[in-house]
């Protein structure tokens, strides 16, 4: 197929729909059908039936219509940029751009357009003040006069469509009763127009169905935390909005999973006479107000049999620790004991009072214990013990001087005693050099 | 009684077999009748807490008006209603609170907790081969009698 090169400048090479005899047949017959009004016969459009095709053909009609408006609104958006273009992101709705564009036409001062009636007030004022900042110039006469035919188009094509809306809306009852039965009519229609017919209703799944006609973008600077998350037509409806309002995100869920499968038995025409429908309606209601019953009287457990469980025993380090605080301690041991052939001491003297057993015994000639760092405890360590980067072997305590004992000065090193005292595994009151566990200069 | 959703028994065979057929649980046989207030006092308490013991022991009323009843009457010895008598699989088991009369308990519970732990401590001490345990509640707890012999 050779590249056709599309002229941008004409409309009619862009938007063809409405130059089709197919459109204008259409559209004949569609009036014709709503001044005749509803067929005689109630139930039972049958496939064959001429009005049914009618039908069907508007829903087809309908999703062309939509498509072609979008051409339409391309067209004007293209051309109308060169004067404001910062409006197509203000006004994303294709037939309010039309309108708005019509209003204000080529005028430059925003002021003396009135925008009422086709934008809602805040739109109305964001607009003028972008306007008055705008960075477009006037167009052509030309342009302008082609801008302002396709605008015309435009709306013309969404009165059209709304008739055709409007007329599939009256004979809903007969294509899809059992649509019709559950959400009413006119919301039956909308799903089936937005969807594009029963077929493509029915093949959508029920997750999509729920959020069919939910309006997307909110305008720049509106927040989107107030506005419901998912509400399309079916949330709109009738019997969703008629349940609680905590109930309705679930009645909508309820709603949308009944109704396609009513679209389902539509689009196949298992059930003419809508009984699916009506008993799937009653179902859905029904369910409503089990929701809203009170759960049931709660009744007081039974005791558990009286050691029937073990109690639960915990280890570990934390227990362990815990239990230090209660532990023998060394000091009572000792006390505890008591040497072979040597008479303890006494704390009253002569045998009365608490014995000390082999407390102060063994000629340490101390009484006292140290209690030692638990085994359990956190080690810190010692400030001077770190390093600061000490390079070489060379102690802190060496000093460029040499003194010799003759002179006099004797230097100790009190880390070297320290060390005598230093390994935990060997115990104190054995050893010989009297030892003090600490040493601090007194200043 | 309906209400408290606890049997009353009035013929021979129905004690008998509820005490033989009560396995691995505290039997709780309460001997009065109803109309007596403190009866009544003590009815509500074990009703209340039937459903809460009803894992370890089940719980049945002996109306004491009755004519087959009073073999029993006559076996346990009770002249004072109400009068409750605890059994652990066909054992009758005897429990020291203080009273003179250990082999059954005289009047009411002060509290819905009291009579749940002597059950406790009749089922422990059951479960552990005991025939006496010893009452869990202070001696305040204990509503005091006076023992007839002989109607003196």
């Amino acid at each position: 197929m050779p590249d056709v090169e599309v002229n941008y400048d004409d409309l009619n090479t862009v938007a063809k729909l409405q130059n089709t005899p197919r459109y204008h047949d259409l559209m004949k017959k569609v009036d014709e059908a709503i001044e005749s009004g509803v067929p005689a016969t109630m139930a039972k459009l049958s496939e064959d039936d001429p009005e049914y095709q009618l039908i069907v053909e508007c829903n087809t009609l309908s999703v062309d219509i939509d498509n072609e408006i979008g051409v339409i609104h391309n067209y004007i958006r293209d051309k109308y940029r060169l004067k404001f273009p910062e409006l197509e992101s203000l006004v994303q709705h294709p037939i309010d751009y039309a309108r708005v564009v019509k209003r204000i036409g080529n005028e430059m001062d925003l002021t003396l357009v009135d925008l009422e009636g086709v934008l809602p007030s805040a739109t109305i004022m964001v607009v003028s003040v972008t306007a008055s900042t705008t960075n477009g110039k006037p167009l052509a006469e030309e342009v302008l006069q082609k801008t302002l035919d396709a605008c015309d188009r435009a709306l013309d094509l969404d009165e059209s469509k709304k008739k055709v809306l409007n007329f599939v809306e009256s004979r809903m009852a007969f294509i899809a009763p059992n649509l019709s039965a559950i959400l009413g009519s006119a919301v039956a229609a909308k799903l089936m127009g937005t969807a594009g017919g029963l077929s493509a209703l029915s093949k959508m799944p029920a997750c999509n169905v729920q959020i069919l006609g939910v309006k997307k973008k909110n305008s720049a600077g509106f927040s989107s935390a107030t506005l419901n998350p998912h509400t399309g037509f079916i949330f709109h409806s009738e019997i969703v909005q008629g349940s609680p309002p905590s109930l309705r995100t679930r009645a909508a869920r309820l709603v949308s999973g009944k109704s396609t499968l009513a679209a389902r038995v539509d689009a196949t025409m298992g059930d003419r006479l809508g009984q699916t429908g009506r008993a799937f309606r009653e179902e859905i209601q029904k369910k409503i107000e089990k929701w809203q019953e009170p759960p049931p009287p709660k009744q007081p457990k039974p005791l558990p049999v009286p050691d029937s469980d073990p109690k639960k025993k915990r280890g570990g380090r934390r227990l362990r620790k815990m239990k230090e605080r209660y532990a023998m301690t060394d000091m009572r041991k000792l006390a505890n004991r008591m040497s072979f052939n040597i008479p303890e001491e006494s704390s009253l003297g002569d045998g009365l009072g608490e014995g000390y057993g082999m407390l102060g015994q063994a000629g340490s000639g101390k009484l006292r214990i140290s209690a030692g760092p638990s085994k359990l405890s956190t080690k810190v360590k010692k400030f001077k013990e770190k390093k600061y980067g000490s390079s070489g072997a060379t102690s802190g305590l060496t000093s460029s001087l040499a003194f010799t004992p003759v002179q006099g000065i004797e230097l100790s090193n009190p880390s070297a005693q320290a060390a005598l005292l230093g390994s935990g595994t060997q115990s104190t009151y054995f050893s010989e050099t009297g030892s003090f566990s600490k040493i601090k200069k007194i200043v | 009684m309906a209400l408290l959703g606890l049997s009353t028994l009035t013929h021979k065979q129905d004690v008998d077999a509820m005490i033989r057929d009560t396995l691995d649980k505290v039997l709780v046989l309460r001997f009065g009748r109803a109309t007596d207030p403190l009866c009544m006092q003590l009815d509500e308490t074990l009703g209340k807490s039937s459903r809460e013991l009803s894992k370890f022991a089940s719980i049945a009323l002996v109306d004491v008006d009755a004519q087959e009843i009073q073999v029993y009457l006559h076996y346990f010895d009770i002249t004072l209603i109400p009068a409750t008598v605890f059994f652990f699989n066909s054992q009758h088991m005897k429990m020291d609170s203080g009273t003179p009369d250990h082999t059954k308990w005289i009047g009411a519970f002060h509290s819905k907790q009291d009579f749940i732990d002597v059950v406790e401590t009749i089922y422990k001490g059951a479960m552990r081969g005991k025939l006496i345990v010893n009452c869990p509640l202070p001696a305040d707890r204990v509503p005091k009698f006076e023992l007839l012999y002989k109607d003196i």
